[in-house]
């Protein structure tokens, strides 16, 4: 009769045992989970963010600078002088955008590519950050006068940069980028370098789930002419657009100008308000 | 006699444990109408364990699983609205109450970014050789799963969302 007991109360912790893990028989797989939206756009504030576009989205940007808070009212506190730069974007891979822009300032072109080499994941796998790389090359359209001087070529209008971006996203709110930069310009004034390096900081304070403060800082480290860039953004997302909202030593909207060629100044009160408005299309849905 | 007891109580239980019925690639979508654009989504990773003889019914799986039409709204859904960095997963766990001709309904609790209800549904569930084939459907409130949606977003989403539930289990 013991044994019977025994098999009986053994058969029955089996059973019970079956049930209570019925749960966690489902819960056993592991695998790396993926950090995304490290920050809300491509952008920080004016410089690249490790944000890649997905796979198959059009991303329209229409960006404002405005001239300097201290001009005064009669220029409205700058706001008779804008600058506009207008770009889209298209995510080719779900790792890898491309990006063509014109900005009034100059008549510059831009175009560029960002390639996110690899993801913050935790989980099974663990990585501390996520890195991608951004290049672009500018084409500031010199005038008619300029460009008929016997010595100037058309390569002499041209620059370049090339970023190598690393973030991580410390919790859910707050995510931090360093931004080491190499610009390079084919044509300079005398005493003045080509290849110019800074080192970029970036981050985002999530304030509720849809907006945030970012603030970016790029410290020029060599052929150091101009004032080093300080900025700060406040992102509003609402559905498909994004507003920024933006406070900058610099009027510009390209690396090869923001980061050496910034002549305000934030004590002297040369600060430039602007705005972007992005929206994405989706092209190619996802199946 | 005692042994023959003890045999038949063990095949019993063996009996028992061998009528699970296992899925790894069950299917949930969900669709929503709005006046701007409809939303759709589908899952075709869920887990889901049905017992045979205690009727039980569990399902679970990850949020990120959720593929959209839309990499936005994909992005939007977990950051936004799921918080799936928080609440990683969705599950259910109850039980086929009654099981007629293969029309069945089902009770139990279903949680959703980090709130349980209990929910009662109908759906079909049939026996065919050694897989059990369940389909549902149901509407899920986002009121009652705290998912909040802002004055300010442009989608206009809808506060019920349709949830279609199909899953193919095999005999483990």
């Amino acid at each position: 009769m013991n044994k019977i007991i025994v098999i009986l109360i053994m058969c029955q912790s089996l059973f019970t045992k079956a049930q209570d893990n019925l749960l966690s028989m489902l819960g056993s797989e592991d695998k790396p989970i993926y950090i995304s939206s490290t920050f809300k756009g491509k952008k920080v504030v004016n410089g690249q963010s490790v944000e890649v576009l997905s796979k198959g989205v059009l991303q329209f940007q229409i960006q404002h600078r405005f001239g300097t808070l201290n001009s005064g009212f009669y220029n409205l506190f700058g706001l008779d002088n804008s600058q506009i730069r207008l770009g889209f974007d298209y995510g080719i891979k779900d790792w890898m955008s491309v990006g063509i822009g014109r900005s009034s300032e100059l008549k510059t072109i831009d175009a560029s590519a960002k390639i996110r080499l690899k993801r913050q994941s935790k989980g099974s796998k663990e990585f501390p950050f996520t890195i991608a790389t951004n290049s672009a090359i500018f084409i500031k359209q010199y005038r008619w006068s300029e460009t008929n001087e016997e010595a100037f070529e058309m390569s002499n209008q041209l620059s370049f940069s090339h970023q190598l971006l690393i973030a991580r996203k410390i919790n859910r709110d707050l995510s931090v980028q360093l931004s080491p930069t190499l610009v390079h310009y084919n044509l300079v004034n005398y005493a003045e370098k080509n290849d110019r390096i800074s080192l970029g900081f970036g981050a985002r304070q999530k304030l509720t789930n849809r907006i945030s403060v970012n603030a970016e800082y790029f410290m020029q480290i060599n052929g150091k002419i101009n004032n080093d860039v300080l900025s700060f953004g406040f992102d509003i997302e609402t559905g498909g657009h994004v507003f920024q909202l933006h406070l900058s030593n610099s009027p510009a909207m390209i690396e090869s100008s923001f980061i050496h060629e910034t002549k305000g100044d934030w004590e002297q009160g040369d600060i430039y308000f602007g705005f972007n408005i992005s929206r994405v299309f989706t092209i190619k849905e996802n199946k | 006699m005692r042994q023959i007891i003890s045999i038949f109580l063990f095949l019993i239980c063996f009996y028992a444990n061998a009528q699970q019925y296992l899925a790894k690639d069950g299917t949930i979508t969900f669709f929503s109408k709005a006046p701007v654009e409809d939303i759709s989504a589908i899952n075709n990773k869920v887990s889901a364990v049905y017992n045979a003889n205690t009727n039980e019914l569990v399902f679970s799986l990850k949020i990120t699983d959720f593929i959209f039409p839309k990499s936005l709204m994909q992005t939007h859904f977990n950051e936004n609205y799921l918080e799936s960095d928080i609440y990683p997963k969705s599950t259910f766990v109850g039980k086929v109450t009654e099981n007629k001709n293969g029309k069945a309904k089902v009770k139990g609790e279903l949680t959703i970014h980090g709130v349980t209800n209990e929910i009662i549904t109908e759906g079909k569930l049939q026996i065919i050789n050694d897989n059990v084939i369940i389909s549902s459907e149901f509407v899920v409130k986002l009121k009652d799963y705290k998912i909040k949606i802002p004055r300010i977003v442009m989608y206009n989403i809808a506060e019920e969302i349709e949830v279609k539930v199909n899953i193919e289990f095999k005999k483990q």
